[in-house]
């Protein structure tokens, strides 16, 4: 009887650890998601710079040395991932969170406990940078709609629905904001009211950002192609000739009538503003490119992911290396540069820094870790 | 290259782009790209679930045989474990077979969830690293981001409905197919397995996207359509409405005859078994259906060639309530 009991015990055992372990292994499996970390790019104001790290972190650092301006704020009571820059209005500083929650903190005050929009609950995820302008704040949301904030009491002036997701970050030029969606289409909103003036379709999703240059808009599409569009019709100028290996995902860059549109698969495309044309051949950068570059005194400063920075020289369209801070450091966040410095936010699945680097020489002025001990 | 790199390379890339292109000609539509994705793995897969329905039913026939096993060595563990395993051997029934479709399951699982999570942009993260895995057809680039609504549900987003639906269907498919057994600890297992698989998928199913729960809702829907075709029959679920009595496969019907016959000839079962009065246990249904009334109203048959002839008999005649 005791055997007998025994034998059912144990086969029940042995079935419940079968299950557990088909359950365990699906369940482990599908849980390795991918963490949000965030990529904030900095932004700066005066001699300050703002940046959020990847724990949740508002930094406010003095340009010159990286000394804080005032202790770092913490935007929620759990680290919130913010994926776009900064906006800076008067004393008033704004960052938009993945959690679904426009941040404002006073510069002047400081290290005081922030505010946020909405109150109570929270928005779909908010990747897009949020942008200041006309007393306004303007952010892109995954719920697909354009908000605009009053930007001193933070409550919804306007909203603007798209077909699809918004991860791309608004441009605001003129009284005209330029902003893609996962609809395929590019949108020009009157900045004050939110009213649509025109829309431009593409052949594919849009998570860049725009570029505006010369009354013309440039933007990349997940179709692989980059457009150019006439920023009061909306009307097509021209779509590039080449048709890149992979998304375009950064915002591209203008330098002397030249478009400089860095892609998901390694390479930077050379172009005439006007055409679309290839000036030069594609620069290949060994590794994808999903950072925004910024053009310095005639250089284009472009970082790859892999954590490599490269100096591209307008004149003669010739890449150098300026330098390499990679040892399993990424560069997702769009580079900011002043006063001919570049600043840098590189991460790790631990921690994050912030470089800054000589644009010339490539030497590093300073760094800081945004990671906590 | 380490082992995520290959996951990611090879089965991922795979499931990745195959959804991906498969939607461009389902209207851009995630959820009817699923429900074909899983027909297509589920087609894929009929030997392997025919085989093994036709094995769980192949159990169920040697049930009687078991049964007297358990008689015989009742009092030696060793000898009678040898005994079934002989058995198990000889007829080609494997016990462990019913796993081994949900097992295969596993990795599919594994990268849809991934898949659905990367193509539908859940994380940013996610999505940037997608780019790597894609292969360079232009419908796939265009593509993406897909579409997450389908129905009244996002397939990014637990639903609770959905949820529902697999535990029901799980619970269906699942009742369909359990042996109804003589031997209390494999009908204690069965019931367990009856009722703990439904829950915990249903579980699960509120934790995940629900477009893998939407696979596992059409899986179940499509196990249950292969087992009626199997089988024959609505199995456990319609015993009294049933249209024949087990349909055990040609191949494992021959190996147990032919086990039944060398077992005879070695005079390890006695002829006279036949004689034996019922007990508890014996008045039990272990037919899938409309068997009770034949089996039941005597005692085991004298060797599962019965059982067949039986079975046959009963495909034409079926007997009249006593």
């Amino acid at each position: 009887m005791g055997i007998k009991h025994n034998r059912r015990l144990w086969g029940k055992v042995l079935l419940l650890l079968v299950v557990l372990l088909i359950v365990g292994v699906t369940v482990s499996g599908c849980y390795s998601r991918t963490p949000t970390l965030g990529w904030s790019g900095a932004v700066v104001a005066d001699d300050t710079l703002f940046i959020a790290s990847v724990e949740g972190k508002l930094f406010a650092l003095n340009t010159s040395d990286g000394g804080p301006r005032w202790p770092d704020v913490s935007l929620g009571t759990s680290a919130v991932a913010v994926y776009g820059s900064p906006a800076v209005e008067g004393d008033l500083v704004y960052v938009g969170g993945y959690n679904g929650k426009v941040y404002t903190i006073s510069s002047s005050l400081g290290a005081k406990k922030p505010w946020v929009y909405p109150i109570d609950e929270n928005l779909e995820p908010i990747v897009s940078g949020v942008v200041a302008a006309y007393g306004k704040v303007y952010f892109g949301c995954s719920d697909g709609k354009v908000y605009a904030l009053n930007a001193a009491e933070l409550y919804k002036e306007w909203e603007f629905p798209t077909g699809d997701k918004i991860w791309s970050t608004p441009v605001v030029d003129g009284e005209t904001i330029y902003i893609g969606s996962f609809d395929k289409k590019l949108y020009a909103l009157n900045a004050m009211d939110g009213s649509k003036k025109w829309e431009f379709e593409t052949g594919g999703a849009i998570a860049a950002t725009p570029l505006v240059y010369n009354n013309t808009v440039y933007i990349g599409s997940f179709d692989r192609y980059l457009y150019a569009a006439d920023a009061n019709s909306g009307s097509l100028r021209w779509r590039s000739e080449v048709e890149a290996g992979k998304w375009y995902w950064a915002k591209p860059v203008a330098y002397n009538n030249v478009i400089y549109a860095p892609n998901l698969d390694h390479k930077v495309y050379i172009l005439d503003a006007n055409t679309g044309r290839e000036v030069a051949g594609a620069v290949d950068l060994k590794s994808p490119i999903s950072s925004s570059p910024v053009v310095v005194d005639g250089k284009v400063i472009i970082a790859s992911q892999e954590g490599k920075i490269y100096s591209l020289d307008a004149s003669n369209n010739q890449v150098s290396s300026l330098a390499n801070l990679g040892d399993g450091e990424k560069i997702y966040a769009p580079l900011c540069a002043g006063d001919g410095v570049v600043y840098i936010h590189t991460q790790t699945s631990k921690q994050d820094t912030l470089y800054a680097l000589n644009a010339q020489t490539g030497v590093t002025l300073w760094s800081l870790s945004l990671t906590g001990e | 290259m380490g082992i995520g790199e290959l996951w990611n390379a090879r089965p991922m890339a795979l499931m990745l782009n195959g959804l991906v292109a498969l939607s461009h000609y389902l209207f851009g539509s995630f959820g009817l790209t699923i429900i074909v994705l899983t027909i297509i793995i589920r087609a894929c897969m009929y030997p392997l679930t025919a085989k093994q329905i036709r094995s769980s039913q192949a159990m169920q026939a040697l049930q009687p045989k078991l049964a007297e096993l358990q008689k015989k060595y009742a009092r030696d563990r060793q000898k009678l474990t040898e005994e079934q395993m002989k058995l198990y051997k000889q007829s080609g029934v494997s016990p462990a077979g019913c796993a081994v479709p949900m097992i295969i399951q596993m990795p599919i699982w594994i990268a849809l969830y991934q898949s659905i999570v990367r193509v539908l942009a859940v994380v940013p993260e996610g999505l940037l690293d997608l780019s790597r895995y894609l292969w360079s057809w232009s419908i796939v680039y265009s593509m993406l981001p897909l579409n997450n609504n389908f129905l009244w549900f996002n397939l990014m987003r637990p639903d609770i409905p959905l949820a529902v639906i697999v535990g029901a269907t799980m619970w269906l498919s699942q009742k369909m197919v359990t042996p109804v057994t003589t031997d209390p600890q494999q009908r204690s297992q069965s019931q367990m397995m009856l009722w703990m698989m439904p829950l915990m998928f249903g579980f699960l199913a509120m934790s995940f996207p629900s477009g893998l729960a939407l696979y596992w809702a059409v899986s179940n829907v499509i196990s249950m359509v292969i087992q009626y075709f199997v089988l024959g029959n609505w199995g456990s679920l319609a015993r009294s409405t049933a249209r024949g009595p087990i349909a055990t496969d040609k191949k494992y019907l021959k190996r147990i005859t032919q086990v039944d016959k060398t077992s005879a000839d070695i005079g390890a079962v006695e002829a006279d078994i036949v004689e034996t009065s019922p007990t508890k246990e014996e008045g039990l249904d272990y037919g899938v259906s409309g068997d009770k009334r034949q089996v039941g109203r005597g005692s085991y048959p004298s060797s599962l060639r019965a059982i067949s002839r039986q079975s046959r008999r009963s495909k034409h005649h079926r007997p009249k309530r006593r």
